[in-house]
């Protein structure tokens, strides 16, 4: 495949890259592929999942729907920005206190989810929780207990903050 | 990974001179929520990707002129956050509220939602109901065209290759309007497509009947639009519950004759008269 390849500078879990990656090259598969940072997933595709969930300046969009090109300039953050070398991240450990985690194929996008809720929002109610993760699906728990798990890191955090 | 070239132009003047030289070949980026599906499916295929997601001229909220201007490239999470749309164009923020998923929402452009002419595209009806126009630059110059125009069938988009959407035009919302609503069904509650959708804003004299109102129903149709039977049906009407079953009897009434009595029809002709019922009732007293 004849590919034109684009030069993308972007800060990515707090490191400066700079890449030459091929113009239709998508974010995900810039991650996933070249970055090797395989937390991230591949679910749907097409933006109906939420596996891979990333944050991005901020905000939680869709690896999948982005091009890489995109990211050029951007802040991006992936699962792998959450956990230090020997302590999980507070809404990791959530999520683990309230067992939200089962197959564990939507974790990754589903705490990223929760991470951008979180930076936003430090004591958002049970139907902003809802509606945040209302683009993450999860076929295995039946979802409550991963909102008691965003409530949980929310307490957590709000504690910690006072 | 798509064989596709990906050009972002600094200005909207190398924007236009690329759409100049290559608009045939190529197609306008901004969230990419719908490109990148289109283009995985196969149904979109093209050679070159005009990112325009961070010009300048295309990010403006703002009252200019006694009209509200809405970049093309603002995302749905900028509209729904956005005081001046509250303020001036209460629908469209609650439309931008129900719009797809957060993720999407970060991402998804009201220029795209426009130009992608879904029927189901979410901002239709409150931009009709605003009767909004789109600003239009091509090397020629700039036009202005209606939401009505937009669409020459569902997934035609009306504009030329070399043009580009650079914002939309809409009326503020009358002092006097006091009630302004989006509603949608679909299948689920969230990150659904709307199977049916409307937007309405009335006001109302001191004795509670309807001084004016805009409607607009999206989905149903081919292309979304006005409905002004049911405007002029409620126009100088208190709105009485036995009121509004009617204006929604008449609703449902032309929405069929648009589409001719298909099988979901069974389905569409109640639920379109119940959802507008849900939307109006407020105006109850």
């Amino acid at each position: 495949m004849k590919q034109n390849n684009i030069t993308i500078q972007f800060k990515i879990n707090g490191r400066k890259q700079q890449l030459d990656i091929p113009a239709g090259m998508t974010a995900l598969e810039l991650i996933r592929d070249r970055l090797e940072l395989k937390g991230t997933k591949e679910g749907c595709g097409i933006g109906e999942c939420g596996a891979c969930t990333i944050v991005v300046d901020g905000r939680a969009v869709n690896a999948c729907l982005m091009f890489a090109a995109q990211l050029d300039g951007r802040e991006i953050f992936t699962v792998e920005s959450l956990a230090q070398t020997d302590q999980l991240h507070p809404i990791q450990e959530a999520f683990a206190r309230q067992h939200a985690v089962q197959c564990g194929f939507c974790t990754p996008g589903l705490l990223m989810s929760a991470r951008a809720l979180l930076a936003e929002k430090s004591n958002p109610d049970r139907s902003t929780i809802v509606k945040a993760i209302s683009g993450n699906l999860c076929r295995c728990t039946g979802y409550h207990s991963i909102i008691a798990a965003i409530e949980d890191a929310a307490k957590q955090q709000s504690k910690e903050g006072s | 990974m798509f064989d596709i070239e990906y050009i972002r132009p600094d200005n909207l003047s190398e924007a236009l001179d690329f759409l100049n030289a290559k608009g045939a070949d190529s197609k306008i980026l901004a969230g990419g929520t719908d490109i990148m599906v289109d283009l995985r499916s196969g149904e979109l295929n093209t050679r070159h990707l005009l990112d325009v997601s961070r010009l300048a001229e295309l990010k403006k909220i703002e009252v200019l002129d006694g009209k509200l201007i809405v970049g093309a490239a603002v995302t749905i999470t900028e509209l729904l956050e956005s005081d001046t749309v509250a303020a001036s164009a209460p629908a469209l923020g609650k439309a931008a509220q129900k719009f797809a998923s957060r993720q999407i929402r970060n991402m998804a452009t009201i220029g795209g939602n426009v130009a992608h002419c879904s029927p189901c595209g979410d901002t239709l009806p409150p931009l009709l109901i605003h009767q909004a126009r789109a600003a239009v630059v091509n090397p020629r110059g700039q036009r202005l065209v209606t939401i009505e125009e937009m669409a020459s069938g569902p997934y035609h988009c009306s504009l030329h290759p070399d043009e580009l959407i650079t914002h939309f035009v809409l009326e503020p919302k009358p002092p006097e309007v006091d009630f302004a609503d989006f509603q949608k069904i679909g299948r689920r509650q969230e990150l659904v497509i709307a199977r049916m959708s409307m937007a309405a804003m009335a006001a109302r004299d001191g004795d509670n009947s309807i001084s004016l109102l805009r409607f607009a129903l999206g989905s149903c149709t081919p292309t979304p639009h006005r409905f002004y039977e049911v405007e002029e049906f409620l126009e100088g009407k208190k709105p009485t519950e036995a009121v509004l079953w009617q204006a929604g009897k008449i609703l449902a009434e032309k929405m069929l004759k648009t589409t001719g009595r298909r099988p979901s029809a069974v389905y569409k002709e109640p639920a379109i008269q119940g959802l507008f019922m849900r939307m109006m009732s407020p105006l109850i007293q």
